[in-house]
């Protein structure tokens, strides 16, 4: 995780001696990047705050692919968009929840709704405007739902079981 | 209704396991038709969140009620939120729990126990606590990639120029959307990197088609995680749902540039 950090620090220290100018121009543009964020980043704390405040991990497992249909459609939507971490760290669970029977579609719907993220609303407003925001939010869930289904009607539950010995 | 105690052993005569996070099996009965089962519970080799996995466990069993020796306040937590009671200070064997659950011997215990819980919950700033630390990890987490990206993006305002970008791209909706959503599904990660960099290119005159793939593209398409998704879910099931991610989503940002720049068009 730190190898593209390190490796950004190498390259601003090669410029530093070879085109200084160049790099400060670089290290301005950058800082004031930051100032801008200062306050949507505090007010994405603050999101990130209540939310681990009044959602547990526990409650997302019990929401994901619940119910039939529509019900199970919106709890799995809702549960990719209040998941918080990287993929990686959910992976484990939803090989899981797959074995448990819960469908792919739903699975599917899951991984495309963590492209929302309420918590990060704020740096993306101030960016793009909310009404941008609002449009982007609303396509990206229903998008989801549609690859959803799709991959619900092209995968066969069967035939993808990972690493099982038939 | 289903109880689970925490066991020892994988049978009624077992005895009642000490700790819920790693007692070696969850037996759960059935009080209606008078049916168990013993499930391992996955925490008991785990060496981190060994409590959420019997948590999980737990919920997905529908289980109402859980017997055990000891129950952190946290786990205890977790568990209440679920509407899941929990008896502790318990030992014995397990048919000995469900004869006395059966009586009504422990809830009175329950009862005594919500009550305190109660009161624990109202005096308690640790939930408090622990949600800033919790925040506070994640958001740090964030930032070393972040400001990376930025620190990048510095490079990238001091040497590129808008009249290099228009050169790359082309100006037409369809190439600058195709070259966005081949970008956001090459790179990954948190989403934020994602409207920082997409901003900024924005400034550079780059088309809101190309940045809204771009977007879009992030997170719902992942080559770099392809393997992972792979082994956890499947190869057909990964591939299939990338392909159609990269499809339709790049299908999508047009649509919403378009709607976009109608919704704007009505307003001004």
């Amino acid at each position: 995780m730190l190898l593209f950090p390190a490796g950004v620090l190498v390259v601003y220290g090669i410029l530093f001696a070879v085109m200084p100018e160049k790099a400060s121009i670089g290290l301005k543009s950058s800082g004031n990047i930051i100032l801008n964020m200062l306050v949507p980043l505090s007010l994405v704390f603050i999101l990130m705050l209540a939310l681990n405040l009044f959602l547990k991990p526990a409650q997302i497992v019990k929401f994901f692919g619940r119910g039939a249909s529509i019900k199970g459609v919106i709890l799995s939507a809702v549960a990719g968009i209040i998941s918080t971490g990287p993929i990686y760290a959910w992976y484990p669970l939803l090989k899981d929840l797959r074995e448990k029977g819960a469908a792919n579609s739903f699975l599917a719907i899951f991984l495309g709704n963590r492209a929302v993220k309420p918590f990060l609303l704020p740096i993306m407003i101030s960016y793009f405007g909310w009404i941008y925001v609002l449009i982007l939010t609303v396509f990206t869930v229903l998008g989801s739902i549609v690859v959803g289904y799709f991959v619900g009607a092209l995968v066969n539950v069967e035939n993808n079981l990972p690493s099982r010995s038939k | 209704m289903k109880i689970a105690i925490t066991a020892d052993g994988a049978d009624l005569e077992a005895k009642v396991a000490q700790k819920f996070g790693i007692s070696k099996y969850l037996v759960i009965i059935d009080l209606d038709s008078g049916d168990f089962e013993a499930v391992p519970n996955p925490g008991a080799s785990a060496q981190r969140g060994a409590g959420i996995q019997a948590v999980m466990l737990t919920i997905s069993k529908d289980v109402k009620t859980v017997l055990t020796g000891w129950c952190s306040p946290a786990v205890r937590h977790q568990l209440a939120t679920n509407g899941i009671e929990v008896i502790s200070g318990l030992s014995g064997t397990v048919r000995e729990l469900v004869e006395k659950y059966r009586k009504g011997d422990l809830q009175k215990q329950a009862e005594a126990e919500v009550e305190s819980a109660a009161r624990r919950r109202r005096i308690d700033r640790g939930t408090l606590l622990q949600a800033a630390e919790s925040s506070a990890r994640q958001f740090a987490s964030l930032l070393p990639i972040l400001i990376s990206v930025i620190l990048l993006i510095g490079l990238f305002n001091a040497f590129v120029s808008k009249e290099l970008i228009a050169s790359i791209l082309s100006g037409t909706p369809v190439l600058d959307t195709l070259w966005g959503a081949c970008f956001g599904s090459i790179v990954a990660g948190n989403p934020i990197n994602s409207y920082v960099i997409g901003g900024e290119l924005l400034k550079h005159d780059v088309s809101l088609f190309a940045v809204t793939a771009l977007i879009i593209t992030w997170v719902t398409v992942g080559l770099v995680q392809l393997p992972a998704e792979i082994a956890a879910l499947g190869r057909k099931f990964a591939l299939v749902r990338n392909a159609i991610s990269f499809v339709l989503f790049t299908g999508v940002a047009v649509l919403i540039v378009v709607v976009f720049n109608l919704i704007m068009g009505y307003l001004c």
